[in-house]
């Protein structure tokens, strides 16, 4: 019985226990702190009140704002057009470089294929050297020049992709041909059969020239628009790619690029001579200037021809463009191009004469060297001389206009063209003096081939010198088609005299030697300075060809409305090419840096072994 | 002290730049700026009409970029200078006012003999003259050596819708 009791009683106080012990513990919790009541009513205030208003209209205006296409952005403090220009210019001019060396360098690697002489393949292997790292910086400021025109002049770019993107596609898969030729063809030196070597090389010419006409195409035809109607939406492709000066253009650009990359070549080649520590290389390096600086000129002398043909095809397709070009906003821009090219012919012919000290027999020619001297001066002097003249009024009425009353009119196309062509000549004679100095003919018609040469290349400059004066009597429809023969006879003169010379001086006897490294150092000086000039007048002529456009972005169908639709002087536009030549040399001494470090590789190896 | 060959090259290369800077600053600076346009409103008088006229010959049309005033000797396109006397005997059956508008719509039509066809239809881009802005240039050239009879309401082109135009500016003897 008490157990019973004992048991219920104990359930009892387990129950009360646990009764108790939830009681406890619900009273510590009504012990916990708890925040103060606040009431749930919003409490509103007017800044409150505001601040809601506002993020809602920024959410509305965020929701239905319209998609509107840009059609400008601009780049900060100098502006979109020069970021362009300048990433255009280096782009085009390492490109330019990239295009030319290939030429040269297949040409140097066949002669010494052919004549079974290492010394040429050695140099062609030496120009390609220089490839590998342009190559990058090409289609770095390429990739650099594409996404800057796409972010910057979105709506114009657009457009150009409506007519030009079927050309898009065979752009890129010909670039990576490019590189796999360019590297097969350079890490592949020696390591091939010499055909598939050369045929790899050709390869590389010939992806590299068609990616070139494919990129002109696109800057043609903003000039000279083609295949669209009057509203721009395109009618044909093809004829968009083959506008008015999509060949000029194509021809010029091969020519100039050869030129170009033939100073830079030389210009390496002086750098490499200036610092050689033995004659070995200092040899070694003079007859590599000495060759990329024949390539140059040699390029250099036909490109006022397809300069020519460019501007009458200009011309063919807008006077107004061709006039604005030699006649309106840009007939100064040609002065400036007078005193390059003339620096440049100076500067050829300079380097021509002091190389006749490495020839043993040279000084019978040296006499001649100052009448070529004053023929250059005075051609340069005439190129120069401006139409009109910027005259304080008193000036201008003492000479009765804005032209001075004698020089004036050596400023007229009439003058210009005949200096430019006895520039030429001239030049073409100091190579020739230059190629006779160490030889003498020993053929039994050496005198008639001398005289055949000296008529024909006298019959030439008189022929150009009576046309220039012809020039001044007739109406404009003749003078303009008198251009024509002048450039065809000192083509004709330099062809013929040169095959007269090519069979008069076969088996020549040879009067000495030609010691090469022989060489006053400031002949090395004068093939940097025409490299820089060469850059300068590349980045000049680039200007001119885009700048003739001015307030248009494709010529009469897309206007500019920019804040650059305007041509700058001619003043910051040098300014500009300047600053462009200065980051193209800085970024050129690199790559000359670079091939010079696997110089000091290749002997450190020649050590250790 | 010897110049390192890489400062020594670098000097000549900043030299050379900056020859031809400065020979790029030597030369006259201009900087052209996009054609504005020219207001032109129908209660102008005579002179404002040439005088807006001239403007637009100057600017926007770009038609002293090739036309000379006043010039003579070997010109390579015609000088405007007395056209107004002349244009109305340089095409038989055109008046002053055809002849100049043919020359500006349809410039192909009739070349002046000694030169060469180059002048750009003046209505279509890239100079692209309005209607109104191509009767200011007309009364222009009718004012050099003529007598002035197109107005903003004139109608000149196609030819024929000019009558009232030119039935001021008798043809004169056709060459």
């Amino acid at each position: 019985m008490n157990t019973r009791r004992l048991a219920l009683g104990s359930a009892v106080l387990v129950v009360l226990a646990l009764l108790a012990t939830v009681g406890l513990i619900r009273h510590v919790m009504s012990l916990e702190y708890r925040a103060p009541y606040r009431s749930d009513a919003p409490q509103t205030t007017p800044r409150a009140d505001a601040v809601k208003d506002a993020a809602e209209a920024q959410a509305k205006a965020d929701r239905e704002k319209p998609y509107v296409e840009e059609t400008y952005r601009r780049f900060p403090v100098v502006g979109s057009r020069v970021a362009v220009w300048v990433l255009a210019q280096l782009h085009l001019l390492f490109a330019a470089f990239v295009l030319a060396v290939p030429i040269f360098a297949l040409i140097i690697e066949f002669i010494g294929w052919w004549n079974r002489d290492p010394r040429y393949d050695r140099l062609a292997h030496e120009f390609t050297k220089l490839l590998s790292v342009s190559f990058s910086l090409t289609a770095t400021f390429g990739a650099f020049l594409l996404f800057m025109l796409v972010v910057l002049y979105p709506k114009f770019m657009n457009y150009l992709t409506h007519v030009f993107s079927p050309t898009f596609a065979p752009y890129v898969l010909l670039f990576f041909f490019e590189a796999f030729f360019l590297y097969t063809y350079y890490y592949g030196w020696g390591k091939f059969h010499p055909v598939v070597h050369l045929l790899l090389g050709l390869g590389l010419n010939l992806v590299g020239t068609a990616i070139m006409l494919i990129a002109n195409a696109w800057l043609t035809f903003m000039t000279t628009p083609a295949g669209v109607s009057e509203s721009g939406a395109v009618i044909s492709t093809w004829q968009a790619v083959h506008n008015y000066t999509w060949m000029p253009i194509n021809i010029h650009r091969l020519i100039a690029n050869v030129a170009f990359g033939g100073s830079i070549a030389a210009a390496y080649a002086a750098y490499k001579f200036l610092g050689a520590e033995t004659d070995e290389e200092r040899a070694h390096y003079d007859w590599m200037g000495y060759v990329g600086n024949f390539i140059a000129i040699c390029a250099f002398l036909p490109l006022p021809f397809a300069g020519y043909y460019l501007a009458s095809e200009i011309y063919a397709y807008s006077q107004t463009l061709g006039l604005t070009m030699m006649g309106g906003a840009f007939s100064w821009l040609f002065i400036i191009q007078a005193v390059l090219i003339g620096s440049l012919f100076l500067g050829a012919n300079y380097y021509l004469w002091l190389g006749m000290g490495r020839v043993d027999a040279s000084a019978r020619f040296q006499g001649y060297i100052k009448y070529l001297l004053i023929l250059v001066a005075v051609c340069f002097g005439v190129w120069a001389t401006p139409r009109s003249i910027m005259a304080t009024v008193s000036e201008t009425r003492a000479m009765g206009g804005a032209s001075h009353p004698q020089l004036g009119y050596l400023g007229v196309m009439s003058a210009k063209n005949t200096a430019v062509n006895i520039l030429i000549l001239t030049t073409y004679v100091s190579f020739l003096l230059y190629r006779r100095s160490a030889r003498t003919p020993t053929v039994s018609w050496a005198r008639l081939g001398n005289r055949l040469q000296t008529l024909i290349a006298l019959g030439a400059g008189g022929v150009v010198i009576f046309l220039g004066v012809y020039g001044y009597f007739v109406e404009a429809k003749v003078r303009i088609g008198l251009s024509i023969p002048q450039v065809g006879s000192v083509l004709f003169a330099m062809i013929a005299v040169t095959a007269i010379d090519v069979l008069m001086y076969r088996n020549a006897k040879s009067l000495g030697e030609t010691h090469w490294g022989r060489i006053h150092p400031a002949s090395q000086y004068v093939l940097i300075f025409l490299a820089v000039t060469f850059t300068w007048l590349m980045g000049l002529m680039g200007y001119v060809r885009s700048g003739l456009r001015q307030h248009w972005h494709v010529y009469g169908v897309i206007r500019d409305t920019s804040v650059d639709a305007f041509t700058p002087t001619l003043g910051f536009a040098t300014k500009v090419v300047s600053a462009t030549v200065l980051c193209f040399f800085l970024l050129i001494g690199f790559v000359f840096w670079l091939a010079s470090l696997s110089d000091h590789k290749s002997s450190g190896h020649g050590e250790a072994s | 002290m010897k110049v390192p060959v890489p400062l020594r090259i670098f000097a000549l290369t900043v030299a050379t730049t900056a020859f031809y800077t400065l020979v790029g600053q030597l030369v006259p600076q201009k900087e052209v700026q996009p054609p504005k346009e020219t207001v032109l409103k129908k209660d102008m008088t005579p002179d404002e009409l040439l005088k807006a006229g001239r403007e637009v010959m100057e600017g926007k049309g770009l038609c002293f970029t090739c036309h000379t005033v006043g010039k003579s000797g070997a010109l390579r396109f015609p000088d405007l200078d007395g056209i107004g006397a002349r244009a109305g005997s340089r095409v038989p059956g055109l008046s002053d006012v055809d002849y100049m508008a043919q020359s500006i719509y349809e410039p192909g039509a009739f070349i002046v003999p000694g030169f060469n066809p180059g002048m750009p239809t003046i209505n279509k881009p890239p100079i692209g003259l309005t209607d109104q802005e191509i009767l200011a240039v007309i009364a222009t050239l009718q004012s050099m050596g003529g007598k002035v009879t197109v107005t903003l309401d004139s109608k000149v082109w196609p030819l024929g819708a000019g009558a009232a135009a030119s039935a001021g500016a008798p043809a004169g003897p056709k060459s």
